[in-house]
């Protein structure tokens, strides 16, 4: 038994019944009775490719997590590399966590504002016995400020957008 | 002019890379979509191993562009 985690990305204009049933139809050859099991499933709905695949700009993600017995799998990817529907897919080991939603940075956006004074800290205490002339120790800090908004900014910026 | 870098990842205590997340992803690509090399970013080795394998799976799933701009 192990942990997988799997990306779907379907075609734009399956509705998301569609969508629900071939998962369904999918996660039946898993589900074998032995314990194994469909832990999560998450649609992230339609959303735009980062570049066309089979001519669509668009694909329907979900992101499913499953535990089952590695000889499940050579069947199961069969059944998928059939499917003209599903655009692209991609089995990976769990790394443990439930599939985070498009918006998991929103955590990360705190992280920033609290390791920032102590970075600045840090540098400034690193600077000083160093003996680096000012200019030096005013520009580390500051540059850092740079990076941080920035990083910020994006934080906050909806996922969709992606290019 | 050489500046102490830190490892951002580890300095927030991030221990692993989700490849689902491109806004994170992003900060350690070029505006081509090229993945930062260290002496940018100033990652240490076990995270930028994480990124560029993260990145690339990323692209795989097109939640991250091969190359920027490069359909537009």
């Amino acid at each position: 038994m192990r942990d997988y985690e799997v990306v779907y990305i379907f075609k734009p204009d399956l509705l998301a019944d569609e969508v629900s049933g071939r998962l369904e139809r999918y996660h039946q050859m898993l589900t074998g009775g032995d314990g194994s099991e469909i832990t999560a499933v998450e649609h992230w709905g339609k959303r735009q490719l980062a570049y066309p695949i089979q001519n669509e700009l668009n694909g329907y993600y979900v992101v499913a997590q499953f535990r089952c017995d590695p000889a499940h799998l050579p069947e199961y990817e069969r059944l998928l590399k059939l499917e003209e529907q599903l655009v692209r897919y991609l089995v990976v080991l769990s790394e443990g966590e439930l599939p985070t939603p498009p918006s998991a940075l929103a955590e990360g956006s705190d992280a920033p504002g609290t390791g920032r004074p102590e970075s600045k800290r840090k540098e400034a205490t690193d600077a000083a016995p160093e003996a680096t002339p000012a200019p030096d120790t005013d520009e580390a800090p500051s540059d850092d400020d740079g990076v941080e908004t920035a990083t910020e900014e994006k934080v906050e910026a909806p996922t969709e957008e992606v290019v | 002019m050489a500046m102490k870098k830190v490892c951002k990842l580890c300095e927030r205590g991030i221990p692993r890379i989700d490849y689902k997340d491109e806004q994170l992803l992003s900060r350690f690509m070029t505006d081509r979509g090229k993945i930062l090399p260290r002496r940018a970013t100033g990652s240490c080795a076990p995270h930028q191993r994480q990124i560029a394998a993260a990145v690339k799976r990323a692209r795989y799933l097109a939640l991250a562009p091969y190359i920027k701009g490069y359909y537009e």
